[in-house]
């Protein structure tokens, strides 16, 4: 975590900054204060979940539509569960791990009947929506046990625990990506597969757990906000993972895989949220609202455009053509 | 008027390669011009001039007279020049007539496809080509052999000046290699000048009427094939001397016990192979493009599967079912595409040189940087590889010195049998003999070397003893000092 600005970087906080600025002055000094900042913190905590694994997704080459779906399937579920009596520790580890079975589904269709991941996850996205409606017949299951509420709705210090719980995981998954193995390893994976196989990296292992870490970032982010809630709705966090996405895309992830990492992602998402406050505080009807946030992919897949217009150049430069080189070898 | 074909004077440099040097020739229509050289001699590259994917630095490149400067391909193809590249570049799921109209498909008076016309035009092209398709057949249905017709009367529909052939056989079978031979003589008699590209002697004995040898870049000779022989051309061909380079390395004087031991191995493309490699041996494997030698290293590297047969690591079987199991027993291979199977892009020297070694720099679960710093520096400072810093992004290096971080990753592993694919593959000259150098002290060291290589003088003066493999199968062995090019070459066509 020693390069928290790195070049790339600079230009990502710059934005933040006059993005503050800018939202300041024309909300009367309205914007950045610590009730303000509070309340941006708290709509980034479930996308931020999710922006975790969507990240480590993207770096490997991935991507995952199913998130939004698995969060509300997961929500529904746990609220089932509480109101069938079973006790929030046993609940939310089973949800969970239900979550991290839909991300070894999802795993298998991209690795052993090899689809595209967006295809596969385009799947499941519909057929998670689909089981969170079934299990509880299309309607509102609510809870009432105070302690799971405090998952959502709870502060520690004056901190809400969803954004305690999103920020140690961005520390910790922050670390892994950028320390251990396994996160070298899903670099690895997105800048050339073959080329990490044959080095000995176990490329199929990666996707696996990428795939099942993801969906349990969705499920434990649709349990907080069932908790937040007081309530789990099937219909809850449509198009999250195009939160996330556009998050990491600004936070400079290539959408081609090997580039980024989780800092860049976390500025991203400050930024995708902090924009989505200031249009609200300037009552910009929500419609326009959804317009806006919109533009700001764009804004974002732009971004990503000219920078991987960048690499190709510099790659050009140093690579004129295959040199003389015949392309069919002869003796 | 009959047609004409004139390269004078023809140079392509690239930066720091010489593609081509003063390459002089003429064609005229009628006639079948073959164009035979071995791997970088050139040939590739002058047929991307005719075909204006390239413009040459100097020289000029006439047609019927003219001097032609082609912006690209499609240009060419409008003109008259078209080049048929072995790879099929044809829309499996369009019809065969929409495949040769691709780019100016007719329209009727709406503006929709005018299939009627378009079926029957093509009809006619395919009548006159006497072969027993239809226009309406999807591509993907037909043989690979008509397909290739189909590449061919895309050209040809443009009444075409020129048609230059790339391996056109590589696929093909004999049967389908004697219809697209009646295809070229009746090309031939209408008055187009051939090109034919081709490393098979025998085919172009049968079909051409000249052939232009071409070496490093040069014309060496054109000659008429009715008064030549195939030991002429290969002579020819060969005759370089790149010896001195070869000649100043320093072997190891002798080997150590047997390190690998391959069994009856086979595959899906190999069948049958056995060989086994000492500790301080440079083994070399020889071979034209398929003879099924990288196939062979990557069966034996656990990154394709074995139907059959045995490794003994050092006396011990093995099977690896990962790569990563064959680095942890002590093989480590340099892969041939350097670009697709070797440098992860994007990423640093460092990362793209300790890759393999991770499990091993873990302290307390996390990667141990200040160890993998000094590895790198140290590889680095071994391998003699030019880079700017160690978290350079490993595409700005050059081929060689990316080929070394390369051969870095695989020695960092401690590997007691390292296979070299095609280590020389597109890289200079300079760099080429540091990595023989490297090569050859590792041999001092005990590793055992195995070194794929197409170009006959490197296997020939890098290697102890060479194996010459042929359509999946081993078809002979020499020994360095009882090689010569033309009893590899015949091992290597042994079974074509």
């Amino acid at each position: 975590m020693k390069k928290i600005v790195g070049s790339e970087k600079l230009g990502l906080v710059i934005a933040l900054i006059i993005m503050i600025i800018g939202f300041s002055v024309l909300t009367d000094n309205n914007y950045f204060t610590a009730n303000n900042v509070i309340n941006i913190l708290i709509a980034s905590a479930i996308v931020g979940l999710v922006t975790i694994g969507e990240s480590y997704l993207l770096i490997s080459g991935q991507v995952d539509l199913s998130p939004g779906s698995v969060a509300a399937f997961s929500g529904v579920l746990v609220t089932l569960l509480l109101s069938r009596g079973v006790v929030m520790w046993v609940a939310i580890p089973v949800v969970i791990l239900s979550g991290i079975l839909i991300g070894f589904f999802n795993a298998l269709m991209v690795t052993k009947l090899r689809f595209e991941s967006f295809i596969a996850t385009l799947a499941s996205m519909s057929i998670f929506r689909g089981f969170a409606y079934i299990i509880c017949d299309g309607k509102s299951i609510f809870v009432t046990d105070t302690s799971f509420l405090k998952m959502g709705t709870g502060r520690i210090l004056g901190v809400p625990i969803p954004v305690i719980i999103c920020a140690a995981m961005f520390a910790v998954f922050g670390l892994i990506l950028n320390r251990t193995k396994f996160g070298r390893s899903v670099y690895m994976v997105g800048g050339n597969a073959i080329a990490a196989r044959l080095a000995g990296i176990k490329t199929v292992d990666v996707k696996v757990k990428l795939f099942m870490m993801t969906s349990a970032f969705a499920a434990l982010g649709g349990i907080i906000l069932a908790a937040r809630m007081s309530s789990g709705q099937p219909s809850a966090s449509v198009g999250l993972e195009f939160d996330a996405v556009t998050a990491c895309v600004l936070g400079g992830i290539a959408m081609s895989g090997g580039i980024g990492n989780l800092s860049g992602a976390l500025i991203g998402l400050l930024i995708m949220q902090g924009f989505n406050n200031g249009l609200m505080m300037m009552n910009v009807q929500s419609f326009w609202q959804t317009v806006a946030r919109g533009v700001l992919l764009i804004a974002a897949l732009a971004f990503d455009y000219v920078r991987n217009r960048q690499r190709e150049a510099k790659l050009n430069e140093h690579h004129p053509e295959k040199t003389g080189t015949d392309s069919l070898l002869t003796i | 008027m009959s047609r004409t074909l004139e390269f004078r004077n023809i140079r392509k440099e690239f930066p720091g390669v010489k593609a081509l040097n003063n390459v002089s020739f003429n064609a005229a229509g009628g006639e079948v011009l073959a164009l035979i050289g071995e791997n970088g001699a050139g040939k590739s590259t002058l047929l991307k001039i005719l075909n204006g994917d390239y413009q040459p630095t100097s020289g000029d490149y006439i047609v019927n007279g003219e001097c032609k400067s082609f912006r690209d391909p499609h240009e060419a193809i409008e003109q008259g020049v078209g080049v048929i590249y072995q790879e099929r570049q044809l829309v499996a799921y369009l019809s065969v007539a929409e495949n040769i109209f691709m780019e100016d498909i007719p329209v009727n008076s709406v503006g929709l496809i005018d299939f009627s016309k378009l079926n029957q035009e093509a009809q006619h092209i395919i009548d006159e080509f006497h072969i027993p398709i239809s226009a309406k057949d999807k591509v993907k249905d037909i043989s690979v052999a008509y397909q290739q017709m189909v590449e061919i009367m895309k050209v040809y529909r443009r009444k075409p000046d020129i048609i230059a052939f790339d391996e056109p056989t590589a696929s093909l079978s004999d049967s389908e290699i004697s219809i697209l031979f009646d295809i070229i003589r009746k090309l031939k008699k209408q008055g187009i000048i051939i090109l034919y590209v081709s490393h098979r002697l025998k085919e172009i004995f049968q079909i051409a009427d000249r052939v232009v040898i071409l070496k490093d870049g040069e014309f060496v000779r054109m000659l008429e094939t009715d008064k030549t022989n195939p030991e002429e051309i290969v002579r020819l061909m060969v005759g370089r001397s790149l010896g001195d380079i070869f000649n100043e390395l320093e072997h190891s004087s002798n080997y150590g016990d047997v390190v690998l031991d391959v069994r009856n191995l086979c595959s899906g493309l190999i069948d049958n192979v056995s060989f086994q490699v000492h500790a301080g041996e440079i083994l070399g494997f020889a071979g034209l493009v398929g003879a099924g030698r990288s196939e062979t290293m990557k069966a034996i590297y656990g990154a394709d599967s074995i139907k059959s047969g045995e490794i003994f690591v050092d006396g011990r079987l093995n099977r690896f079912d990962h790569p990563s199991d064959a680095i942890e027993c002590g093989i480590a291979l340099c892969p041939e595409d350097r670009k697709d199977e070797g440098i992860v892009r994007g990423r640093s020297v460092m990362e793209n040189l300790t890759v393999s070694i991770l499990e091993r720099l873990k302290k307390w679960g996390f990667i141990n940087f200040t160890e993998e710093k000094r590895i790198t520096n140290e590889s680095i400072k071994n391998l003699d590889i030019k880079t700017p810093s160690i978290q350079k992004n490993i595409v700005e290096l050059s081929g060689g010195n990316q080929q070394k971080v390369i051969l870095a990753r695989c020695l960092a592993t401690n590997p007691k049998i390292l296979i070299l694919d095609e280590p020389t593959k597109g890289i200079d000259v300079g760099a080429k003999s540091e990595i023989y150098k490297i090569i050859c002290s590792l041999a001092r060291k005990g590793i055992g070397i195995i070194v794929i290589s197409s170009e006959l003088p490197e296997v020939m003066g890098l290697c102890d003893r060479i194996i010459v493999m042929s359509r999946g199968h081993i078809s002979g062995e020499v020994m360095k000092d009882e090689a010569t090019e033309e009893k590899i070459l015949t091992m290597a066509m042994a079974r074509m």
